[in-house]
């Protein structure tokens, strides 16, 4: 009888903690939170700190920092993996000290966005300055730098390299090709898109093709680049910022960019991005961080990592206005997050390791 | 003391002859122990509780899927990197703590020592820095292949085996050798006949310790290519955000850990080795000549190819990174993240011992609860490390859900939180150490205590645990090397303003930035050679003290 009384308790507990927290989380799903651009007087429990789960942390608290001394805003933040801190956020619901969450690619916002736990957001200066293509379909994530994902070649010993995805899976290349595992995102959302364009049986045939290339799978993109410069392999796929930080330190890197489908949709870009939470504490820092990265810090965000901005207006970093002017697939951009299940899919079925 | 030994036989059946007369004492205290043990076990388990709901639905179409492309493989790979893995550590955990026990050459005392730095040194490190030697020589291709990730995971994961070994080794008597040669045994047959059972229980544990982190890794068999169902789990998580396949494949996991501590209990077996006694230790041999330089050279060149060369790696990395202004971390410098990181491990450590000493005193052995809540409450070591930190995670959440804490008070981001759940994963460590110690004490001398009037849990601390005294050492320091390496966890779980050395590593090889992460990486190392010089050096001393 003393075995069993604290067990039962203890079970109770739990199965009372697991409805509260099925109950409370469908609770949340359905609340439409809206945040408007000039602040309604919301109580912020904060004071003026803005709390962020970012995803994206290489050079960020800089450009934090950079924020806090013009607006007196002051930051806090947290790093961590796109998917876990999406976990993080559903779990906390309600609770969340988050104010803001930023991920490195569009998959992983727009399945927070599914999960009902981002801000409907009305700010006349993020519609201005940030492309439809790059805003979430509710106005609730933003994009705030392009990541492009192109065909990368061995300047020494490729004179004809791929100018499409497709093309990469020629019989030409085999034994020569270098991938990143399927297990990470940036595979994912360029399968996603080609998943978009051309249809999944079309998409699994081109991703087969790649398979029967034996490729040699790396999974860093840094790494990719330095084994067509070490002769590992020559044509690769890899996104074109690493070879921004290449080229830093070395401006005689051997390897260059081909920009591909530049005939048909452009090339594949994913995004880094932000969002307001639905239970944000702080909405109005929240949106003060937000619109503040893609004008003001617009730049420094972008050049931080070599990216592009979203800002048309804007032009890129010295070294990455070197690789050249070049069509974007933006069109695909919001559908990289539906399209992940059928991706990973495709990339399971042509056993892409 | 010295009567209780002489009371010992060397094979105790239980002594229940004479029962103390406060019975009904006992029994309510034994009650409200079992109560208390009940809910550490329970409140433990109820992250993975949470994750292995999903099971009740299974997610037919997933698993189809699974089945027709990935799932086979990953079942293959997992059963041979685990196979390799058991048996590369078994074999030279076991022969270096011989060699380190039984044979006296130069410079035996601190090889000892150095043997267990490769523990120190994260698999996820020792992966890249391998990877990056032999893509030279070998090519980029053929090194990334499961033969060299079951290498590298053997090389980190062998000083488990050693340090168990070693342990039982001290802790055997000469007394059973000195017979067994009396008996017209060979030093050869003895170490096989005596010496090796005898350790077998040790063994078994260390093993099993082994086969929990190969299950359960996921950074160093990624940057292999090696497909393990612990990396499907956050393949199809992450993936497709599908948690309730993913959790089931988790599941699948814990199947598998299961069997794996069932084939443990079966190399335990029924016999229950103890030992008579004062542990003088093991007599060492002195190697002359040739086979002292032999012993010598095979001792110091696994250290130098284990660990000296991967460390000197480290070392050309981090002198680049200063000389390149490439220290730079994300918040705090490099004392911050030393202090965050030895505070969580001090806590959670301590945590993790106290919860493991209860569960191997506390239960009544008699009675099945005293075997099934110790499992119950260790399960987490079988669940790979992002698994537990979404399971507790939800948990927490949960709890923060009810509002019974004070305004503002958040379990999920707490200092509180992360412990909790790094004992969830951890206490396993701690527990299977302490236990496997506890059980080598002879049940005739805490008899003979309990006779002379000691209570059980005064039998337990006056007798138990000082005899049992190095293995919990030995448990305590396992833990705290694990639980200061740790990522994934602290990754997702930590407070605001907390920053250990493991996520500054992850800051930069999450951008494949490996000089970056040479300075953090070195101060793992470092402070785990420490921990390993503490560990070792309470070994000796609990050995001297014993004798």
């Amino acid at each position: 009888m003393a075995i069993n009384f604290p067990f039962k308790r203890t079970l109770t507990f739990s199965i009372i903690g697991l409805v509260g927290f099925s109950l409370s989380g469908c609770v949340s799903g359905t609340e439409s939170d809206s945040v408007t651009s000039p602040a309604d007087g919301v109580g912020i429990s904060n004071g003026a700190t803005v709390t962020v789960y970012t995803g994206r942390h290489y050079g960020i608290e800089p450009i934090f920092e950079r924020f806090t001394t013009e607006t007196g805003i002051e930051v806090r933040f947290t790093t961590g993996n796109d998917p876990e801190l999406r976990e993080r956020l559903i779990a906390e619901g309600a609770n969340t000290p988050a104010d803001v969450i930023m991920t490195g690619d569009a998959a992983n916002i727009e399945l927070a966005a599914d999960a009902g736990i981002l801000a409907t957001v009305d700010s006349d200066i993020l519609m201005q300055t940030i492309p439809a293509e790059l805003r979430g379909a509710s106005d609730n994530w933003f994009a705030l730098s392009q990541r492009a994902r192109v065909v990368i070649a061995s300047k020494e010993r490729v004179a004809n390299p791929p100018t499409t995805y497709a093309a990469v899976g020629n019989s030409e290349w085999k034994g020569k090709l270098c991938l990143r595992p399927s297990t990470h995102p940036y595979t994912q959302s360029l399968v996603a898109s080609l998943i978009i364009a051309e249809g999944e049986e079309r998409a699994t045939a081109i991703v087969q093709s790649w398979v029967d290339n034996d490729p040699l799978y790396i999974n860093s993109d840094t790494d990719i680049y330095k084994a067509i410069a070490a002769g590992e392999c020559d044509v690769a796929i890899a996104n074109t910022y690493y070879l921004g930080r290449l080229l830093t330190e070395d401006p005689e890197f051997p390897v260059g960019i081909v920009w591909p489908e530049q005939d048909s949709r452009g090339a594949h870009v994913n995004v880094s991005t932000a969002a307001v939470t639905a239970n944000a504490p702080n909405p109005e820092g929240a949106l003060a961080l937000i619109e503040w990265l893609a004008t003001d810090g617009q730049q420094q965000f972008a050049d931080a990592n070599f990216e592009y901005p979203v800002d048309p207006n804007l032009e890129p970093s010295q070294i990455v206005s070197g690789f050249g002017e070049f069509t974007a697939d933006l069109v695909a951009v919001r559908q990289l997050g539906a399209n992940q299940p059928a991706a990973v899919r495709v990339l399971s079925f042509t056993r892409y390791e | 003391m010295s009567t209780a030994i002489t009371l010992a036989d060397s094979d105790g059946g239980e002594f229940g002859a004479a029962r103390p007369a406060r019975v009904i004492v006992q029994k309510a205290r034994s009650w409200s122990v079992t109560a208390l043990v009940s809910v550490v076990a329970i409140a433990l388990s109820v992250p993975l509780i949470v994750i292995a709901w999903s099971v009740i639905e299974p997610s037919t179409e997933v698993w189809q899927e699974l089945w027709a492309t990935r799932l086979p493989g990953m079942i293959g790979e997992t059963a041979l990197l685990l196979f390799l893995v058991l048996v590369g550590t078994l074999v030279l955990g076991t022969a270096l703590a011989w060699l380190i026990t039984a044979y006296q050459f130069p410079g035996r005392r601190v090889l000892g020592w150095l043997l267990v730095t490769p523990l120190a040194i994260p698999g996820y490190v020792l992966g890249f820095v391998w990877i990056d030697t032999l893509a030279g020589p070998l090519g980029a291709r053929e090194v990334r292949s499961i033969w060299l990730c079951a290498l590298v995971l053997t090389i980190t994961l062998y000083p488990y085996v050693y340090l168990f070994a070693r342990a039982a080794f001290r802790e055997q008597s000469q007394r059973a050798v000195d017979a067994a040669r009396s008996l017209g045994c060979s030093n050869k047959k003895a170490f096989w006949r005596i010496v090796l059972p005898m350790a077998r229980p040790s063994l078994a544990a260390g093993v099993a310790l082994v086969g929990m982190e190969v299950l359960t890794d996921i950074g160093t068999v990624r940057l292999f290519n090696v497909s393990t169902i612990a990396d499907g789990v956050l393949r199809v998580w992450f993936g497709t955000g599908n948690r309730d396949a993913a959790a089931e494949l988790a599941v699948l996991l814990i199947g598998v850990a299961i069997l794996l501590i069932f084939i443990e209990r079966l190399a335990r077996g029924r016999a229950r080795f103890t030992q008579s006694g004062a542990r003088t230790g093991l007599r060492t041999q002195n190697l002359s000549g040739s086979r002292s330089a032999v012993a010598t050279a095979l001792g110091w060149g696994a250290f130098t190819i284990f660990a000296a060369l991967p460390i000197f790696r480290l070392v050309t990395w981090a002198v680049e990174a200063q000389s390149t202004n490439q220290t730079s971390t994300v918040s705090g410098d490099f004392g911050f993240h030393l202090m965050s990181s030895l505070q969580v491990t001090l806590i959670a450590a301590l945590a993790c011992l106290g919860l493991g000493l209860l569960l191997a005193v506390a239960p009544n052995r008699q009675r099945a609860s005293g075997s099934w809540l110790p499992r119950l409450a260790t399960l987490g070591y079988a669940v790979p490390g992002p698994v537990v930190a979404i399971g507790a995670l939800v948990t927490l959440a949960a709890i923060d859900r009810l509002g019974w804490l004070p305004e503002g008070w958040l379990l999920v981001g707490s200092f509180l939180g992360l412990i909790y759940a790094l004992v969830v994963r951890f206490l396993a460590v701690a527990y299977h150490g302490v236990d496997a110690s506890i059980a080598k004490v002879s049940p005739s001398i805490v008899a003979s205590a309990r006779v002379l009037g000691a209570g059980r849990y005064r039998a337990a601390a006056r007798v138990e645990l000082p005899l049992a005294g190095a293995g919990v050492i030995a448990a305590s320091a396992l833990v705290a090397i694990d639980i200061f390496k740790e990522l994934p966890i602290t990754l997702i779980l930590r407070p605001f303003g907390l920053e250990t050395l493991p996520v500054w590593v992850w800051q930069a090889t999450s951008e494949s930035l490996w000089v970056q992460a040479a300075v953090p990486s070195l101060a793992i190392v470092s402070i785990g050679m420490v921990l390993v010089a503490a560990l070792l050096w309470s070994l000796e001393r609990g050995a001297t003290v014993a004798s």
